[in-house]
């Protein structure tokens, strides 16, 4: 039996078959280098790609910096309140025009020769302009701005001019999940201060396949299972949950809490005194949404992978991941907090504290995260044993959460992609 | 030109003696003596984020332990579950630069800095910051009631992961 599954089908690197609820993926797809750089062209030049959070541009003149699927941009609030995302290149030789990770200003000047750009975009300064002839126009080397939409606060851009997809149709079902997110402030939700940026010697769908994985929680993180059940939190009042591909390489699993959540759904674990306020603010949910979608938003965890390099996780506390390929066995981590703008101090505090507990290079349980990626790429030296097996659930109509039904949903898009059978 | 010398030696020789042996238990993985010997029961513990520059307010870290959770990650630190230190990996602590910065009445702000290198599970890492420590009195020694440690890192990319204690 050993034998026969590792035996190659064919060149495919997704191997599924539904007669016999199989689902390999050939640990290629982890390991080789030219995997690696097709996935650059055939999936982050094609995809929309998640940059920020817009409360992370706040103010007129607001911006950030980061990559975004290898690319160097800058995510800027204009003087006119539009934001917009540009390729953080000079038009003239190609330096980055910004440097700082984040901060506010008018206009950003590229270091190389004095080019000034407003924070629109537009070329508004050449040094010594007289050595251009007539027909050199100001207006032809704006920063070249990158289509980006924005679905309730969170901003995605694309790289791929031929894109067909708005950013809604993209999202597919996975926009139902991000309602639920920021549909848990009325004012909005935002980042806070404070990223975690870290990484793994590992291939970034190591850790794509990770964050949507229960499976593995009972087993691997034992340390922060114990630790949960030191501070007395208390088994889930409902049983059950379930994963769900939302299609277009998006999945979720949605569960009952083993602990509590400082939006609205109070354990003793977060003490007697604050409990008032988290039971004010569920029964406001319910007045706002109704029972049934007040306890979803309130009452409920969830993790949902967007393809194809986004997590959310939202459960004692939500952390947006962005998980960028680095070559095929490196990856760079971006862990933020996300919270209700206009969330009491308290629970704030509450909330950062059991985030920090869980997640982040130095919690209770990412960290044994980060090792088990890193040995998964490791075991992949050893190529006798040719396939990943992904196959739990596929004998279940309804699959739990602790099938791999979203990983699954990753992989049919992602092969989809790297095969140019997905239209666009 | 003659500086006058302000600095208490025999108070610095103290501080320093006091944060090396810190800095031997460590190494040594002898945490709960470190823990119970050299740490006040309100003891904080703190990694800021590497993205904002030491400690901000509002700002979600990358530790922010009390006494309770220190414990905690001691213990399971201890126990072998931390897959992740599990050979328990090889440190060594560089501390230099001691200086104290002020001696309040009530206790001593002393500041360091640190290199740790880490071995393990095939990796090595250093781990660089700048120590903040508040020390208060015990006895002939001290107990630490503040430890910050502020990375100088841009970030943990190299690294994945801070698993021991810095």
């Amino acid at each position: 039996m050993t034998i026969e599954l590792q035996r190659p089908v064919d060149d495919r690197i997704v191997v599924e078959d539904l007669e016999q609820l199989s689902f390999r993926v050939d640990r290629r797809a982890y390991t080789d280098d030219a995997v690696a750089a097709a996935e650059m062209t055939k999936i982050f030049d094609r995809c929309w790609l998640y940059v920020g959070h817009e409360s992370e541009v706040p103010e007129l003149g607001s911006y950030v910096s980061r990559d975004v699927g290898s690319r160097p941009v800058v995510m800027s609030r204009g003087s006119d309140g539009k934001i917009r995302v540009f390729a953080n290149s000079c038009t003239h030789r190609g330096a980055l025009i910004c440097s700082q990770p984040s901060g506010q200003a008018k206009s950003f000047r590229c270091p190389y020769h004095d080019w000034t750009f407003s924070n629109q975009g537009d070329l508004v300064g050449v040094p010594i302009p007289d050595g251009y002839g007539p027909s050199f126009r100001k207006a032809d080397f704006g920063l070249a701005q990158h289509q980006s939409e924005t679905y309730r606060g969170f901003v995605f851009v694309t790289f791929d001019p031929e894109q067909q997809r708005t950013l809604p149709e993209y999202l597919a079902g996975a926009t139902d999940y991000l309602d639920l997110i920021d549909d848990q402030s009325e004012v909005g939700m935002e980042v806070i201060q404070g990223a975690q940026l870290h990484g793994a010697r590992a291939n970034w769908k190591l850790m794509m396949e990770n964050s949507v994985d229960i499976y593995h929680f009972r087993a691997l993180h034992k340390r922060y299972v114990s630790y949960m059940e030191s501070l007395g939190s208390t088994p889930p009042r409902r049983r059950g949950g379930f994963g769900s591909a939302l299609g277009l390489g998006h999945g979720a699993n949605e569960l009952p809490p083993a602990a509590a959540r400082p939006l609205a759904y109070w354990t003793p674990m977060f003490g007697e005194e604050v409990r008032p306020r988290i039971e004010a603010t569920a029964a406001r949910f319910v007045e706002r949404f109704g029972a049934e979608r007040a306890e979803r938003i309130t009452g409920t965890n969830r993790a949902v992978l967007i393809f194809p390099n986004l997590m959310i996780i939202d459960a004692i506390a939500i952390t947006i991941r962005k998980i960028d390929p680095v070559g095929a066995g490196q990856m760079a981590i971006t862990s933020v907090a996300l919270a209700p703008k206009d969330e009491d101090p308290d629970i704030r505090e509450l909330r950062k504290s059991h985030y920090l507990t869980f997640l982040g290079p130095a919690g209770f349980a990412t960290p044994d995260d980060i090792e088990i990626v890193e040995s998964c790429q490791r075991g992949y030296l050893n190529r006798t044993v040719r396939y990943s097996d992904l196959s739990r659930g596929m004998n279940k109509e309804v699959p739990e959460t602790t099938d791999e039904l979203p990983a699954r949903e990753f992989w049919r898009q992602w092969d989809r992609l790297m095969r140019d059978e997905e239209s666009r | 030109m003659t500086t006058e010398l302000t600095i208490d030696v025999r108070l610095w020789d103290q501080v320093s003696q006091f944060l090396f042996r810190e800095a031997r238990l460590l190494d040594e993985w002898r945490l709960l003596e470190w823990y119970d010997e050299m740490l006040t029961e309100d003891i904080r513990y703190a990694v800021p984020a590497t993205d904002v520059r030491g400690e901000v307010a509002g700002a979600l870290g990358l530790i922010e332990d009390d006494a309770a959770r220190l414990r905690q990650r001691i213990e399971q630190l201890l126990n072998d579950e931390v897959w992740c230190e599990n050979p328990r990996s090889r440190t060594n602590r560089m501390l230099s630069n001691v200086e104290i910065l002020t001696d309040r009445g009530t206790h001593l702000d002393v500041a360091a800095n640190l290199i740790v290198h880490r071995f393990g599970h095939g990796r090595s890492d250093a781990y660089v910051g700048k120590c903040r420590f508040e020390l208060v009195a015990d006895g002939n020694s001290f107990r630490i009631r503040q430890r910050v440690v502020v990375l100088d890192h841009e970030t943990l990319y190299e690294h994945g992961k801070l698993s021991i204690i810095l």
